[in-house]
């Protein structure tokens, strides 16, 4: 996948999927919650996706001192076969559940979506 | 199976104590064995419940510690983790080696010491309950995991902020006549609202405050816990179980599976539903927090725990009495020993003995849970009259 798409079109979401068994995977697994599997190969998902839920972090730990506030969300991506993420929403602190958000990139780790 | 009792209780206050966090489990455990009748003797083993004392204390081998400086030198010890039912935890591990007959009489405590760090070691010591490669990474915090929670509770539900924070106003009442609680005022709907923004949409008087404490209780098998005491408290079911590890692991955020599968396992041994239980200590680290438990113990169907808060039938008079200690929201929560905590102050009503009585307590129920809902002990007690 390329995290370096056009404003137009949201970066496809970096799933995994198991080599056996085919179950999906947003945040990366190890070893397959199904089948035991440590197998896993690319599974790139349209990177539209809905929150499901939302918060504003006004005080956070000491890792993330000065970077408050900021918004953490869980979010469904990838359209019909699709992955719930906890993930960070950009420059949004109005989105809540059900709205719409496009995935933009994953930075350090973190899954980051920006609002629609 | 052998039947299981508490013989004996101690705790500190839940507050800003200047002792360490050793000296905190000691004054507990010695508290609980003059209470119990119990000799040193006759005491198979210790278990100690604590959450961040490596982190925030640079204190570990708590277990073998507080058992040698309270004179229990020789018996095992260990400690059990798990972030905030760490000493729920405790207690589950001693009622069944004493149920499946490996001891007679087992020393159960919780500790923990917080209020001298500073807010952001002391928000990521308690954040550390958190799956680090994914909710942690982002950022989100314990506040904010509730704050999630309570994002889609209200949207699922309709509830409103008044009606969530109805629990806080109640909770601060109950504790204000608690003296082991940290906070003894009570606080306005207005309070609660107007507070400042901790993790939207949860403020600052939704939160408990942090606290410094120690508690402990001696448990012992039916068979000769009358010979210790002649009140002793029943454990009449016990559950414990794993749920979700992160935010994202829920299908449905507003209900926490650890809860509603220790409860079920909780009730089946006790042979016992939610309408017989009289009196109720739950695990209210956030208003939200309450809501939910509230339904996921049986009390309430899904979606009715915010007006049922708001219409006063959790009261210490209403119809199922919740916290009327004042719960974590006044008492405090030092995270190790809240678990312990709850169990003291259920054994207080049904002994008759708690400073805001629930009049006739003849079963009371205890729920404990830690991290983002991974984990979740029930304990089910009767008073005297169930032995
Ligand atoms: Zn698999």
């Amino acid at each position: 996948m390329s995290e370096f798409d056009s404003d137009s079109e949201p970066s496809q979401f970096p799933a995994t999927r198991c080599a056996d068994c085919g179950a999906l995977y947003g945040h990366e697994a190890f070893v397959c919650r199904e089948c035991s599997s440590e197998e896993f190969e690319d599974a790139p998902l349209d990177g539209s996706g809905t929150v499901y839920a939302r918060t504003t972090i006004r005080v956070p730990g000491s890792d993330q001192q000065g970077e408050e506030p900021f918004e953490v969300a869980v979010v469904d991506v990838g359209g019909a076969e699709s992955v719930r993420v906890t993930a960070r929403i950009e420059d949004n602190p109005e989105v809540g559940p059900e709205d719409p958000v496009e995935f933009v990139e994953r930075r350090d780790g973190v899954f980051y979506f920006e609002a629609v | 199976m052998n039947g299981v009792c508490v013989v004996g209780m101690g705790t500190t206050e839940f507050g800003v104590h200047e002792e360490g966090i050793a000296e905190l489990g000691v004054t507990a455990v010695g508290r609980a064995l003059r209470s119990s009748g119990v000799d040193r003797d006759d005491v198979d083993a210790l278990y100690l419940g604590n959450f961040v004392a490596g982190m925030l204390e640079g204190q570990e081998t708590l277990a073998p510690l507080v058992a040698d400086s309270v004179g229990l030198t020789g018996i095992p010890t260990m400690k059990t983790e798990g972030a905030c039912a760490s000493s729920g935890i405790a207690f589950r591990q001693a009622y069944q080696a004493i149920r499946t007959g490996i001891h007679d009489v087992v020393v159960v405590t919780g500790v923990e010491r917080m209020t001298n760090a500073e807010t952001p070691e002391f928000t990521r010591a308690l954040g550390s309950a958190a799956d680090h490669g994914t909710d942690g990474a982002t950022g989100l915090t314990f506040p904010g995991f509730y704050g999630l929670v309570l994002d889609r509770y209200m949207h699922e539900y309709g509830a409103t902020r008044e009606q969530v924070a109805a629990v806080s106003v109640k909770n601060r009442e109950n504790g204000a006549s608690n003296p082991r609680a940290r906070f003894r005022s009570p606080v306005t709907v207005d309070d609660v609202v107007d507070s400042r923004l901790v993790a939207d949409p949860l403020r600052l008087y939704d939160c408990c405050p942090a606290a410094d404490g120690g508690a402990a209780v001696v448990l012992a098998s039916a068979d000769v816990a009358e010979s210790f005491t002649d009140r002793p408290i029943s454990v009449l079911g016990s559950g414990h179980a794993t749920g979700r590890s992160a935010a994202y692991r829920y299908d449905d955020l507003t209900t926490l599976e650890a809860t509603t599968l220790a409860a079920e396992e909780a009730y089946e041994t006790a042979e016992l539903s939610p309408d017989d239980v009289d009196v109720v200590e739950l695990h209210d680290c956030f208003s939200a927090a309450e809501i939910g438990d509230s339904e996921d113990l049986g009390f309430f169907e899904k979606g009715e725990g915010a007006t049922a808060v708001a219409e006063g039938r959790t009261a210490v008079d209403g119809e199922i009495p919740i916290n009327p200690s004042g719960g974590l929201l006044s008492k405090g929560h030092p995270v190790g020993a809240t678990g312990i905590g709850q169990i003291y102050e259920v054994c207080l009503q049904l002994l008759g003995d708690h400073e805001n009585q629930v009049d006739d307590a003849e079963v009371g129920l205890a729920h404990n849970l830690g991290g983002s809902g991974a984990v979740s002990t029930v304990t089910v007690l009767g008073g005297p009259s169930h032995v």
